[in-house]
């Protein structure tokens, strides 16, 4: 017969702060959502109409749904490629530099320092088709006719606010993957370059093996951050040109907020949610069978 | 011993520096102890206030936001409230910050976390009227004003300004060195248009399409040319089921839409509305379309710089504007107005900021038409001055499309939806036809839970 548990008093102690704070923040608010999903309500007026599946037969009919999700999708899918092949290339090189490794490091981590806000204000400027810095300095090149409206040509603006993402999560993800790349141990590599493996070779399989754990946990952040993406859609493009950037939470914020469908807003949240969790829990089972324990 | 001495040194600057930034006057934030005004005039208020009787019973504070986006907004409104606080003793009006360009959210926000102001300018009318968070003005208020905007017979705003008239603000020495008049006729504005296109010297017009609202102002000039000198009751017409977004008119909107975007800057999708200014004083574009609260932004930007304004003149040959009272306004909340002082309060408030001495200031900084029937006597440019004329001699006064309440209200997400199909449609990336058709769509979803001619979502 199995021992009952002896109830732990100090651990109880322990655990009620977080578990208060966690449950009155995270869990009522979302439960509330799922509640207000299912209503018209506006955000403001105390009367709450229950109006049961119609938020969410919008959703699957809604076009502006569908080109939210595409968009999410894609930018997801950019940042989690590009942020990670981005993160390791600076951790191989901040691992492989002789000297200034700290600045090195230091440098590459400074846009995670900056907020999402600013650095959104930061490219806009950057990205300004008339004022900009990229097309002045194009013209000043005489590469005038390679000037872009950045933001505003419908077919660049997604892929200029995946730069952003890239350029501002990189330098998070690089001391990961930095972690990992020096917990591999050198004899291992001294081996495999005893016994002729090229530089290649030895990064494919032994480094890569090895730091699969970082893959791991990068991706996951990297997916969950994607799809969560609003301050630089916001401070860039507001959604735009027309809806070319607009987002699952930039919709779900402009519904929500600023078009006074709170209820239909809350839906898309509660969406977002599932496609958070199915997403996370197949990305997970994919990377953890490629980990190898040391 | 020089380190201690030192470190003592540093932990006194840092305190002092910390201490002069919270002693710091912030243009945003006027408290109890806000400085009294500095004009003769104010001066005046000052001592007309300690000879005035209380209204309140105790000390009375009352919280005060307002869409403070705009510059002349935040110093002009800063100013009488600092006239009010020294005129009234025993109340204190408070400014909180409003949040710049995203006011309507911002309110709502403060709604939510309970912080709802007990004075505010009110965007939102409707829905806050709807929702029961207003107080109906009194009779003393609405009395102030030529015309106000009734709710079931109560009046809950106090118009801050005339509905900002737009109208092409034009660079005047660029159109006297090259001989360009102002127009008399769409064709001729037209004309005008591609004359400056062919010079090839700067743009035509300037459009800040970057915010979406900015777009709202072209859109009304045709929509109000196509659709609302045909119908003006088209919005209510779609509620009852009788008109669509497929209507010939609305398609002639986006046409006329088309035909004058093709003068606009290259980059216009991402230019900011607050960029529009720079181009015009630099030469860069001839033109701007947008409100009178724009000519004190380009006095800023370049004193020297002359301008000149004129109202597009429709297709069919009328002066249509946006003028008149509009919905928005000064309101109290329905909250506050239930405790007598803060009721009193916000009501000398009011009546206070729209007494001619005070409402000048607003007005003039900001280039605002009044609308009080006792006017301000406005120091006020000659542009602004053929402004108020048009106003006067207009064929069509009325608020924005987005503006009006009743059976043509909009559903609260059809306006941004509007705008954002319309930038599709300038883009070329849709049609036409295929708008209208998301329009439609969007319109039957939205009145299934907003429809002021059913009852839905009014009650």
């Amino acid at each position: 017969m199995q021992k009952r548990r002896k109830f732990d008093k100090t651990a109880f102690v322990f655990i009620a702060p977080a578990f208060i704070f966690f449950t009155l923040f995270i869990i009522v608010p979302t439960v509330s959502s799922a509640y207000y999903s299912f209503t018209s309500w506006d955000g403001v007026s105390p009367n709450v109409k229950f109006i049961g599946l119609a938020n969410y037969k919008e959703i699957f009919t809604s076009a502006r749904f569908g080109n939210a999700l595409k968009n999410t999708i894609i930018l997801t899918v950019f940042i989690s490629i590009f942020e990670n092949a981005f993160a390791l290339a600076l951790a191989l090189i901040v691992d492989n530099v002789r000297w200034g490794k700290n600045f090195f490091r230091s440098a590459f981590y400074v846009p995670v320092l900056v907020s999402g806000i600013v650095s959104g204000f930061i490219w806009k400027i950057m990205y300004n088709y008339n004022f900009g810095t990229i097309n002045t300095i194009l013209k000043d090149i005489g590469m005038g006719d390679f000037r872009q409206d950045w933001l505003g040509n419908n077919k660049l603006t997604l892929l200029m606010i995946g730069v952003v993402l890239v350029w501002k999560g990189a330098g998070y993800y690089m001391i990961i993957y930095l972690a990992s790349l020096q917990s591999v141990s050198p004899d291992l590599i001294e081996a495999a370059q005893i016994d002729g493996a090229s530089p290649w070779q030895r990064f494919k399989s032994i480094t890569v093996p090895l730091i699969s754990g970082a893959f791991t946990i990068n991706f996951t952040l990297s997916l969950i951050n994607g799809l969560k993406v609003f301050d630089q859609i916001n401070v860039m493009t507001d959604g735009g040109p027309g809806f070319t950037s607009e987002t699952l939470v930039y919709l779900l914020y402009k519904v929500g907020f600023n078009e006074g469908r709170q209820g239909f807003g809350t839906a898309v949240g509660i969406m977002l949610l599932f496609i958070i969790i199915i997403l996370n829990t197949l990305q997970q089972k994919f990377l953890r069978s490629r980990e190898v324990q040391m | 011993m020089r380190k201690k001495l030192l470190a003592s040194v540093l932990v006194a600057a840092m305190a002092a520096t910390m201490l002069a930034g919270c002693g710091s006057t912030d243009d945003n934030t006027t408290g109890s102890t806000a400085p009294a005004a500095s004009t003769t005039e104010s001066a005046a208020v000052t001592t007309v206030a300690a000879e005035a009787e209380s209204i309140v019973s105790a000390p009375t504070e009352l919280t005060f936001i307002f869409a403070d986006g705009d510059e002349g907004a935040k110093a002009s409104m800063n100013e009488i409230v600092n006239r009010f606080n020294a005129a009234y003793p025993d109340i204190t009006v408070t400014i909180e910050p409003g949040n710049g360009g995203a006011y309507s959210e911002f309110i709502k926000t403060k709604d939510s976390v309970g912080e709802f102001p007990d004075v505010m300018e009110m965007r939102d009318t409707a829905m806050y009227v709807r929702a029961g968070k207003l107080e109906p003005l009194s009779e003393e208020i609405t009395s102030l004003f030529r015309t106000t905007t009734e709710f079931n017979g109560q009046v809950y705003t106090a118009p801050l300004s005339g509905e900002n008239t737009q109208g092409i603000i034009y660079n005047k020495k660029y159109f006297d060195d090259n001989g360009l008049t102002e127009p008399t006729t769409y064709e001729e504005f037209m004309t005008l248009c591609q004359t400056i296109k062919d010079k090839g010297d700067m743009a035509p017009i300037v459009v800040g399409g970057q915010d979406i609202w900015h777009m709202g102002f072209l859109f009304h000039k045709a929509y109000n040319d196509q659709v609302l000198s045909k119908d003006s009751d088209f919005i209510e017409h779609c509620y009852d089921g009788t008109k669509d977004f497929s209507d010939e008119t609305m398609k002639a909107t986006f046409q006329e839409l088309k035909d004058i975007f093709q003068y606009a800057q290259d980059g216009w999708t991402s230019t900011p509305d607050a960029q529009i200014t720079t181009f015009l004083v630099n030469d860069m574009a001839a033109m701007m379309y947008s409100g009178t609260h724009m000519f004190s932004q380009i006095d800023a930007a370049d004193p020297d710089f002359e301008y000149g304004w004129f109202a597009i003149p429709s297709p069919d040959g009328k002066t249509r504007l946006v003028g008149g009272a509009g919905v928005g306004g000064l309101a109290i909340s329905a909250e506050a107005a239930k405790d007598p002082d803060k009721k009193a309060a916000a009501e000398a408030f009011i009546k206070f900021f729209f007494a001619p001495e005070n409402y000048k200031v607003y007005c003039e900084t900001l280039n605002f038409i009044p609308t009080t029937v006792d006017e301000p006597q406005m120091d006020v440019s000659p542009v602004f001055q053929e402004v108020i004329d048009a106003n006067a001699s207009a064929d069509d006064l009325a608020p924005m499309w987005n503006g009006r309440v009743g059976n043509n209200e909009l559903p609260p997400d059809f306006r941004n939806f509007t705008y954002k199909t319309l930038t599709e449609v300038l883009q070329g990336t849709r049609d036409i036809d295929s708008a209208c058709d998301e329009l439609n769509k969007t319109w039957q979803v939205s009145i299934q839970s907003f429809n002021p001619v059913t009852g839905v979502g009014i009650e």
